[in-house]
C-alpha cells in the first residue's frame, strides 16, 4: 500500500510518515502543491492525505487536480480550521474523510484503515478477543460462553472497541462514534461507561481485556499492559 | 407619552411661550381699547356739553330758561339717549336736570351737586349710590351777560364695560384655542422632523455583530439628521473593520496553535508506542499527553466561543423539539450521575419547537448537565425542566448541589473563571463550559441566566426564542 502524505509541517509529516511506516505503508511525502501533483499524477497511491494549508497552491486548489487525473483514489483531509462550511465544501470537492488538527495519531490510522478496505469491511456477524464475543445480529455479549448484560451504550461502545481490537482509541474517536460531538467537552462520559463496561466484562477475570492507554485512550485485546 | 422625549419639550416649551405672548398681547389690546374708548367717550361728552352752552345758554337772558329746557329736550333728548344733563346756576340751583333714563339704569337727581368754587372744565367719575356708575363732562360755561353756569353731560360707563366685556370673552375663548391649535400643529411638525430619528434607532437596534455590513439609512437632506446618521454610519464601518480583524485574528490563530500541538501529540504518541519505554518514563509521557489533550480542548472551545462571538460561525437553522433534545441528552449522560449517586430527573411536557443547531444547542444541555452533575455531591439531585413560557422556550437545569458564592455569581459565564478553581481544575474543565454556553444562546437570539445559593443549589434557566407549530 503507497500513501501520499501532503503536508507542508515538517514535523507534522515527519511523525506522520514514522507512524504509517511502522504500520509497512510506503509513505511518499510531498511539502507543497506542485510537487503534490507531479507525484499523485505520475504514481498510483492507494489513498492520499492532505493538509489544506499548503504554500503557494492551497490544499483545496490541489483537491481538485488530483480529482480532474483521479476519481478513485481516497482523499482524507488534514486542517486546522474546522468551520463547517469548509467540511461542506470539501466532501462536495470529492473528499472522503476530515481530520481537524490537532489529532490523535490512532485516530488517524483507524480512519485511514477504514479508507483503504472501504467496501470491503469485514462483514463478520460475530467479533472475538480471547474469550470475548460479540454477536451484532443478536446484540449478544458472551464472556467464556456466559451472557453478559450489556446497555444500548455499553453495547455500542464495546462494538467499536472490538472492531478496531488492538488499537488504541481516543476519547475524542470513541465519542464521535458512539455518542456526538456535543460530548467532546470536559465531560468523562466515555471513562464512566468504560468503568461501567469493565466491572461487567473485567471483574474478577484474570486476563484484563480492556485497557488504558494514558494520555491516549482506550484499547481492546490481550497484550500485556 | 414619553415626558423625557424631545418632541414633547419641545412642545411643552413651544405651548408655553406661545401662552404667554398671547396673553401679554391680549392684556395689551384690552388696556389700550379702554383708554380708547374712555377718551372717546369724554370727547362726545365734552362736545355735546359745548353744544348745549353755545347753542342754547349763551342767549338766556333774552331767549329765557325755558326756551333752554325745550332746546336741551329736543335735541338731546337725554332720557331716551341714556343720557344725564344738567345745567346748573352759579346759586347752586337747577336750569336743567334731565329725568331718570328711560331703561332706569340711573337716578339723576343722585349725582352730587359741586359747588361753584371747584367748577373746571374736566371729566369725573360717578358711583352713584343707587348703582350706576357714570362718566361726566363738567362745562363751566358764561353766558353773553355774564351769568355763569356749570353744564354737566354724562353717559354711564355700562356701554364701554360691555365692549370690554365682549373683548375679554372673545380672548378668553380664542386664546386657548388658538394655542391649542398651534400646539397640535407643533407637535406634529416636530413629529415629523424627528421621524427620522426614529427610523435611525430602529435601523440601529437591528445591527449587531452579524451584520455589521448593514448601514443606516440616510436621507440627503443636508441636515442635522443626516450628519447624524452619516456619523453613526461611518463608526459601525469602524466596528466591522476591528470585527474583520478579530475574524482574520481568529483563523491565524487557530492554524498557529493547531500545528505545534498536532507536533508534540504525535511525537509524544510515537514515544508512548515504544514497548521498551520503563514506567516513570511511561506515566510522563501520559501525563504530557493529557496536558496536550487538555491543552487541545482549551484551543478548540475558545476558538469556537470567538467565532460564535464574532457571528462567523454558521448556526445551523433547523426547527425542533427542545423538549425532546433535552430528555434525549439527560437520558445518554444518566450513567454519569448513577455514577456519582446523584439523581437526574427530567420534567418535559409537551413539544417545545425552536429553531437553530441541534448539536450546539446540545452541547449547551450537556454542558449544564454535566456541570450540575459535577457540583452536586452524593445524594443530590439534578433536575433538568423544559417548557414554554409565552414566545419563549425555557431550559432549566436546577441541582441541590454546592451552590456558587454571591460574589462569584455575575463572573460564571465569564472565560476561564472558576468558582473553586483547585476543585475545577482537578475535575479537568478548564472554565471554558459555561462561556460556550452563553456564546452558542447568544448566537441564537437567547438568554441564559444563573440563580444560586451557597450551600443550596444552583438554578441555570435559558430562554430561547420559540417556534410556534406550523408558523414561522
Amino acid at each position: 500500500m503507497r500513501l501520499l502524505l501532503i503536508e507542508d509541517e515538517e514535523k507534522v509529516s515527519r511523525f506522520v510518515r514514522r507512524g504509517l511506516e511502522a504500520e509497512r505503508y510506503a509513505v511518499d511525502v510531498a511539502p507543497d502543491g506542485p510537487q503534490a501533483i507531479g507525484l499523485a499524477t505520475t504514481y498510483r497511491y492507494d489513498l492520499v492525505v492532505l493538509d489544506l494549508m499548503l504554500p503557494g497552491m492551497s490544499g483545496t486548489e490541489v483537491l481538485r487536480r488530483i480529482r480532474q487525473d483521479s476519481q478513485q483514489v481516497p482523499v482524507l483531509i488534514l486542517t486546522a480550521r474546522d468551520a463547517l462550511g469548509d467540511k461542506v465544501e470539501h466532501f462536495e470537492l470529492g473528499a472522503d474523510d476530515y481530520l481537524t488538527k490537532p489529532f490523535a495519531f490512532a485516530e488517524l490510522l483507524v480512519r485511514i484503515k477504514a479508507l483503504l478496505r472501504r467496501g470491503a469491511v469485514s462483514r463478520s456477524n460475530v467479533l472475538r478477543v480471547a474469550d470475548l464475543e460479540l454477536d451484532r445480529l443478536t446484540q449478544q455479549v458472551k464472556r467464556a460462553g456466559r451472557r453478559v448484560e450489556l446497555t444500548v451504550k455499553e453495547y455500542g461502545l464495546l462494538e467499536y472497541l472490538m472492531l478496531n481490537a488492538g488499537r488504541v482509541l481516543s476519547r475524542t474517536m470513541i465519542i464521535e462514534h458512539v455518542w456526538d460531538q456535543s460530548f467532546d467537552g470536559a465531560t468523562n462520559i466515555v471513562d464512566v461507561h468504560v468503568r461501567h463496561l469493565r466491572n461487567k466484562i473485567d471483574e474478577g477475570r484474570e486476563r484484563k481485556l480492556i485497557r488504558t492507554v494514558r494520555g491516549v485512550g482506550y484499547v481492546v485485546g490481550e497484550g500485556e499492559e | 407619552m414619553n415626558t423625557r422625549s424631545i418632541r414633547f419639550r419641545l412642545t411643552v416649551w413651544y405651548a408655553g411661550l406661545l401662552a404667554g405672548l398671547l396673553l401679554f398681547f391680549a392684556a395689551l389690546t384690552w388696556l389700550g381699547l379702554a383708554r380708547y374708548l374712555n377718551r372717546s367717550l369724554t370727547e362726545a361728552l365734552a362736545r355735546q356739553a359745548r353744544q348745549i352752552g353755545e347753542s342754547f345758554l349763551f342767549d338766556v337772558q333774552t331767549s329765557g330758561e325755558g326756551y333752554v329746557v325745550a332746546e336741551i329736550n329736543e335735541h338731546l333728548a337725554p332720557e331716551k339717549n341714556d343720557h344725564f344733563v344738567r345745567v346748573t346756576r352759579v346759586d347752586g340751583s337747577a336750569l336743567y336736570v334731565s329725568g331718570r333714563p328711560l331703561n332706569g339704569r340711573f337716578d339723576p337727581e343722585q349725582v352730587p351737586v359741586v359747588p361753584p368754587p371747584s367748577w373746571r372744565a374736566a371729566a369725573r367719575e360717578e358711583h352713584l349710590p343707587g348703582g350706576g356708575e357714570l362718566l361726566i363732562y363738567d362745562l363751566p360755561f358764561t353766558a353773553r351777560d355774564g351769568s355763569r353756569f356749570l353744564v354737566e353731560m354724562g353717559a354711564p360707563y355700562d356701554s364701554i364695560e360691555n365692549v370690554l366685556r365682549g373683548l375679554l370673552l372673545a380672548l378668553a375663548l380664542g386664546l386657548p384655542l388658538t394655542v391649542a391649535v398651534a400646539v397640535s400643529g407643533g407637535y406634529l411638525l416636530t413629529r415629523r422632523a424627528l421621524r427620522p430619528v426614529d427610523e435611525i434607532t430602529r435601523s440601529a437596534e437591528r445591527i449587531t455583530s452579524r451584520n455589521l455590513s448593514q448601514r443606516l439609512p440616510s436621507a440627503e437632506t443636508g441636515d442635522e439628521l443626516e450628519r447624524l446618521s452619516a456619523g453613526l454610519n461611518r463608526m459601525i464601518a469602524r466596528l466591522e473593520e476591528s470585527f474583520q480583524y478579530i475574524r482574520r485574528f481568529t483563523a491565524d490563530a487557530s492554524h498557529e496553535l493547531r500545528t505545534p500541538l498536532t507536533v508534540l501529540r504525535g511525537e509524544l504518541e510515537a514515544i508512548a508506542q515504544n514497548p521498551r519505554l520503563d514506567g516513570e518514563v511511561r506515566d510522563t509521557v501520559g501525563s504530557s499527553l493529557e496536558e496536550t489533550e487538555r491543552l487541545s480542548r482549551i484551543v478548540e472551545s475558545l476558538l469556537a466561543i470567538s467565532r460564535l462571538d464574532v457571528g462567523e460561525a454558521r448556526v445551523e437553522r433547523v426547527r425542533f423539539d427542545l423538549a425532546e433534545l433535552a430528555a434525549a441528552t439527560a437520558e445518554q449522560m444518566r450513567l454519569l450521575a448513577v455514577d456519582k449517586k446523584v439523581e437526574l430527573g427530567v420534567e418535559v411536557n409537551g413539544v417545545v419547537l425552536i429553531e437553530g443547531d441541534p448539536a450546539r444547542i446540545k452541547q449547551v444541555i450537556v454542558n449544564l448537565v454535566d456541570n450540575a452533575i459535577k457540583y452536586t455531591p452524593e445524594g443530590g439531585a439534578v433536575r433538568v425542566n423544559v417548557r414554554a413560557e409565552n414566545g419563549h422556550a425555557i431550559l432549566q437545569v436546577e441541582d441541590n448541589g454546592a451552590g456558587i458564592p454571591d460574589e462569584a455569581l455575575p463572573h460564571v459565564f465569564e472565560r476561564f473563571y472558576r468558582v473553586d478553581k483547585a476543585r475545577s481544575r482537578r475535575m479537568g474543565g478548564a472554565g471554558l463550559g459555561l462561556a460556550i454556553v452563553q456564546s452558542i444562546v447568544t448566537a441564537h437570539g437567547g438568554q441564559v441566566a444563573v440563580e444560586s445559593e451557597e450551600g443550596r443549589g444552583s438554578r441555570f434557566r435559558v430562554s430561547l426564542p420559540r417556534k410556534s407549530i406550523g408558523g414561522d
